[in-house]
């Protein structure tokens, strides 16, 4: 039981720095297209959009920076919540989960969350105002399971703040 | 705390040492320490019947209430 635990942390332990990195290099390259759109925006069109060009181009460039800029935001919401979530798996690797300090984790990856599941607001609004972007417009849906997650990281944040408390309460039990 | 611990006089006056007292009781060291210290924020029943048990004493022996002292 003990083994598969410190499996099951040090296997969480390696996604999570794992999707910390893809998430890094994701926002880089994110930041990096946009700068590149401003800087160069001919080539950058060009590079897009194949000529001769069905589509409103300057509709399309200006929809994709805003796709950038989306995409920037979200990688920015996972990188809080991943960094909190490797706090967590960092203490329950070294025995000790139940913390204050988690709590706050938790809420913290809450709010990340919350702001994840509003982010497909302006993904909406970007695929409905730019329809020139075509396939590359983001296709969202309204999913109850995301909002219930929110919901749940949040609860569950204030069952750990408890559970904490008589934590330190018991540890001073003699 | 106003509520004091008295471990020392009861150990002395048994001329016992903590460390006696913790085998005797089955309660570590550092623990009994914390005890003696005052450092300690709650106390078992089960603590408080084995250390009465081992010391021939009641709890009211160990726990003190002194109203007034400290915060």
């Amino acid at each position: 039981m003990l083994h598969a635990t410190d499996r099951l942390t040090k296997t969480s332990r390696w996604v999570v720095r794992a999707a910390r990195i893809t998430n890094g290099v994701f926002l880089a390259a994110v930041l990096l297209g946009l700068l590149l759109s401003w800087i160069v925006p001919v080539q950058f069109a060009a590079l897009l959009i194949q000529q001769p060009a069905k589509v409103d181009v300057r509709s399309a460039c200006a929809g994709l920076r805003w796709l950038l800029v989306l995409g920037a935001a979200m990688a920015i919401a996972a990188e809080v919540l991943l960094a909190a979530l490797a706090e967590m798996v960092a203490s329950a690797a070294a025995g000790d989960p139940f913390v204050a300090v988690n709590a706050r984790n938790l809420q913290t990856i809450g709010w990340a969350l919350l702001a994840l599941q509003v982010l497909d607001i302006p993904g909406a609004l970007i695929a409905k105002f730019f329809p020139s972007l075509g396939s590359a417009a983001p296709d969202v849906t309204f999913s109850p399971a995301g909002w219930i997650a929110v919901l749940m990281v949040f609860v569950l944040s204030r069952v750990f703040a408890t559970g904490s408390a008589m934590k330190d309460d018991l540890e001073g039990t003699v | 705390m106003p509520i004091s611990i008295r471990l020392d006089e009861l150990l002395e006056r048994r001329r016992m040492s903590l460390t006696e007292l913790s085998g005797a009781v089955d309660i570590t060291l550092a623990n009994l320490s914390i005890l003696k210290t005052g450092k300690a924020r709650a106390i078992r029943f089960s603590t408080l019947e084995a250390i009465c048990k081992a010391l021939g004493c009641q709890p009211g022996d160990i726990l003190v209430f002194a109203d007034g002292q400290g915060d």
